[in-house]
């Protein structure tokens, strides 16, 4: 495959020129409630071109006949040539590398029977109806692939990279008459097989909370010092600053710009902010970029004051900053964007009873329904709350919405503990269409000294 | 050809088989923060196949077909996969529709097919001028696509046919300290914008953005709130997905058991139409080879029926109503086509004023376009709380600034019981028509 590559690229006339081509066999398994919904097996395959000729903008093409292969790189220098850019686009310079990147597949989930992994769905599908019959219905899921790309570009970058992922979810309804309340468990890992045995305690646990919801009060509204746990301080990092960290965001805008300035401070001294795509083992873990750019730990905010971003090699060179590894395609059918990787709120001090000790009256909230962020403002939804009382943790509540705004939340961000955890969760980040890039987030419990909290919001 | 993968399976498998091949080529240009900055093809072509084997039912998925067609060397390793899948499946009596006849659409537009790069570029390059100004940044992106769709079963249906679809989104962008406003559209269809269309979607951007420029308070309490079309959707969405076969047979959609009862105001109504021409959602038949019809969802406030595929129909004990969608990969699902709401009254290509008409006898309220987190939490439930992205305060009859901080909340089927009103400014968004809404009593809340 490589010889082929490097052949087409030989053949192409233009300034900076890359192939990328993939072959990806997944496995999903799904159950709704005790019925098998869906086993199948499926298999993608497809190559990405991406040309620039002198003066050009980029020329791209994604195609899934890899007959099509040399003709398409072709078309993408004839497109390139077709959309004239001025000034023109640069790319920082990189190391040209030549690696075979084969992760650990950790059992290989290409050697596991599809009747294997249904068992093993079934069997935490079945910890979830077996809570209570007040659990009406679940759905849960199990996903697999293994991801073979070879890459090349016309600097001399030479790449073989085999990437496993897996990924389970769980979602559990309660219902008692007009009530209904879910619970949502999510595991993930850039692993294979070996990695999603034993996990059935957490399925059972979300089924468990969703029925103690029933009976759950709904938040009262207000304003409370809010004490995220490490699922949802990761999801907010990653949600509310993350994508602003993003510098395709900043790097021709220039209000944005200003608005991002390095120097600027974000937060009080005790927050502490990085994307780490070379942290082993996670989601967001690569050896190199889509670009072919190696990954790194990138620091973004240090002690409050905001201090690096996320690049391609592209707005590295428009900002005249360094690459950091963040430039990265869901597949072939898209071009690489600056994205995330394994983002994180590093570990501060104390525990989490240091963090509620003076707490009279505050809500911990737990878990992460859901969340979006438009620019600086966002929404997030908690999976469940518990009250905090005089120091302690009470009662259990449901609807816990956060939302606010993210410049002025950042900074009341007051303590931090030391109990750093990453999140191995499903899902993934959405940007532009790419929808899900498998990332990782990672936090200590973290304080917020004053957050809106709305359930119902009072009328 | 796909029915040579459907005589395949024919022979393996005892229950029958249906297929879909789908292939299509798309061209985009866009401009980022003012600039042309990327040309792009895409090219793709994928079949995918369901068989049903003692009484069981697999599917299977591939893009490793050739160019046209399902060539032989992948049809069997599809096959296959697909009766792997069968072998684990749950029982299912799926019946596979008959052939019959189908009703006459256009979905391919000439103009369309044949719009050049360059073509593109122009139209691109005609929104920047007309959206550029200063201290905003704008992004556009234009794109075109023609598809190829071939369906069939081992009952003799299937059918083929051509797409179109033509897509130009813009957005404006205005940073001022750390205030973030953006302001955007969309138009998307099977065919060619006209000017007109062009000129509506910049009349939409730039009247938003000059009535986002100053800042009112947040009003509070239970108010009128107009949603615009695009606003509408944290109120459309708990009732399209209760109104969804999937949601009745899991239990979960309130309007499960309300057939034939008035449920919503006598003015609300609600349709899905494959048939729309000009839509790139429409087509003479669904992905499971059953004919596209018109089917009315609500009816003056009455629910008329669920929309179903082959599967959730047959679990239901009730006909698909040829709403099965299918990708490459993954089984068929019932899905929407082009959802309508009220089919009456004037089609404006544009809003004549935001608000359409309902602002006029408010004396305090707000007029809500965007709304952040829809589509979180327990939607079908009907309940709702989201902050808002883009509102504008409305006081006397007129709209006096945008809202930053404040927040709506509700639930979607207490407010359609009871509509204040509605627009004149009906349109597309996405693939939903609808005008804009008013409703009472909307709590809103500063934060």
């Amino acid at each position: 495959m490589i010889d082929r590559l490097t052949a087409a690229l030989a053949h192409s006339r233009a300034d900076y020129i890359e192939i990328r081509v993939e072959r990806t066999w997944s496995t999903t398994v799904t159950f709704r409630g005790r019925r098998l919904d869906s086993a199948t097996a499926s298999e993608d395959q497809g190559g990405f071109v991406r040309a620039l000729h002198a003066g050009g903008g980029w020329g791209v093409a994604s195609f899934t006949s890899l007959d099509r292969l040399e003709a398409m790189v072709a078309r993408a220098v004839e497109l390139s040539r077709a959309v004239p850019v001025d000034p023109p686009i640069r790319l920082a310079d990189v190391p040209p590398h030549q690696a075979d990147a084969l992760l650990d597949l950790d059992g290989d989930v290409r050697g596991v029977t599809l009747a294997e992994k249904k068992r093993l769905l079934e069997a935490y599908n079945g910890a979830m109806l077996g809570v209570s019959d007040r659990i009406v219905d679940t759905l849960a899921v199990y996903r697999d692939e293994v991801s073979e790309s070879w890459y090349v570009n016309s600097q001399g970058a030479v790449l073989h990279e085999l990437r496993p992922d897996v990924t389970l979810s769980g979602t559990a309804v309660a219902r008692r008459d007009g009530t209904i309340e879910k619970g949502l468990e999510s595991i993930g890992m850039r692993r294979g097989w070996n990695s999603v045995q034993d996990k059935a305690a957490g399925f059972r646990e979300v089924a468990e909370r969703a029925v103690e919801l029933l009976d759950a009060p709904m938040v009262k509204g207000g304003t409370y010092p809010v004490i995220l746990d490490p699922e949802l301080a990761g999801v907010f990092i990653h949600e509310a600053f993350g994508h602003l960290s993003e510098a395709d965001f900043v790097y021709e805008n220039p209000q944005a710009r200003a608005m991002m300035t390095l120097g600027r401070r974000f937060g009080k001294p005790v927050l502490n902010v990085g994307d780490n795509g070379a942290a082993p083992g996670l989601r967001g873990t690569l050896p190199f970029d889509e670009e072919g750019t190696p990954t790194q730990d990138t620091a973004l905010i240090q002690e409050g004051i905001l201090v690096g971003r996320l690049h391609s090699r592209e707005t590295a060179a428009a900002m005249g900053e360094r690459p950091t590894g963040n430039a990265r395609a869901i597949s072939f059918r898209h071009a690489p964007i600056v994205r995330m990787t394994n983002t994180y709120i590093a570990g501060g001090r104390g525990s989490f009873e240091d963090l509620i000790g003076d707490v009279k009256l505050g809500v911990y909230a737990c878990g992460a329904f859901g969340g979006q962020t438009m620019l600086e403002n966002f929404s997030f939804t908690a999976a469940y709350g518990r009250m905090i009382r005089d120091g302690r943790v009470a009662e259990l509540v449901k609807d816990v919405v956060l939302a606010g705004n993210l410049f002025q939340t950042l900074d009341r961000i007051d303590h931090i503990a030391a109990d750093f955890r990453w999140n191995q969760m499903g899902g993934g980040c959405g940007k532009a269409g790419q929808y899900p890039l498998p990332v990782t987030e990672g936090a200590p419990h973290v304080r917020i000294e004053e957050a809106l909290v709305g359930g119902d919001v009072a009328a | 050809m796909i029915e040579q993968l459907v005589d395949l399976a024919r022979r393996r498998a005892d229950g029958g088989a249906d297929a879909l091949w789908r292939r299509f080529e798309r061209t985009t240009v866009a401009f980022e923060w003012g600039r042309l900055k990327s040309a792009g093809v895409t090219e793709e072509a994928g079949a995918n196949l369901r068989v049903r084997h003692r009484g069981r039912v697999g599917v299977a998925g591939t893009t490793a077909v050739g160019g046209d067609d399902v060539g032989a060397q992948h049809a069997a390793p599809l096959l296959a996969r697909a009766l792997a899948s069968a072998e684990l499946g749950d029982e299912l009596d799926v019946v596979f529709p008959a052939r019959a006849p189908l009703p006459p659409l256009t979905t391919f537009f000439d103009r369309a097919a044949n719009a050049s790069l360059v073509d593109l570029v122009r139209v691109g390059r005609s929104l920047l001028a007309r959206l550029e100004r200063d201290g905003c940044r704008v992004n556009v992106a234009i794109e075109r696509e023609t598809t190829a769709t071939r369906v069939a079963n081992t009952a003799g249906a299937g059918g083929e046919y051509r797409g179109t679809g033509f897509g130009v989104s813009a957005d404006v962008w205005r940073i001022a300290g750390d205030d973030v406003l953006v302001v955007s559209d969309t138009l998307e269809g099977a065919d060619v914008p006209s000017d007109e269309a062009l000129a509506a979607l910049v009349a939409s951007i730039n009247v938003r953005l000059d009535q986002a420029l100053r800042i009112a308070a947040p009003p509070e309490g239970a108010l009128p709130v107009v949603f615009t079309p695009a606003g509408l959707s944290a109120l459309m969405l708990p009732v399209t997905q209760a109104l969804s076969g999937k949601a009745v047979l899991q239990g979960i959609s309130p309007l499960g058991a309300k057939v034939g009862e008035q449920v919503f105001d006598a003015r609300f109504s609600l349709a899905d139409d494959p048939l729309r021409v000009g839509r790139t959602a429409s087509r003479p038949l669904d992905d499971e080879c059953v004919p596209s019809r018109t089917m009315c969802l609500v009816e003056r406030g009455v629910v008329q029926r669920f929309i179903y595929d082959l599967e959730t129909g047959a679990r239901a004990k009730t006909e698909s109503t040829g709403h099965g969608q299918r990708g490459i990969f993954g089984k068929p699902v019932p899905g929407y086509t082009n959802i309508v709401l009220n089919d009456v009254g004037a089609q404006h290509a544009a809003p004549l004023q935001l608000g359409g008409g309902l602002l006029r006898d408010i004396r305090d309220g707000l007029l809500v376009d965007e709304l952040i987190g829809v589509g979180q939490g327990n939607v079908t439930g009907g309940a709702f709380s989201h902050p808002v992205a883009l509102a504008y305060r409305i006081e006397r009859g007129e709209i006096t600034g945008r809202v930053k901080d404040a927040a709506v909340a509700g639930n979607a089927y207490e407010l359609w019981k009871r509509v204040g009103g509605f627009g004149n400014d009906a349109r597309w968004t996405e693939s939903r028509w609808a005008p804009s809404v008013l409703f009472e009593g909307v709590s809103v809340a500063r934060r």
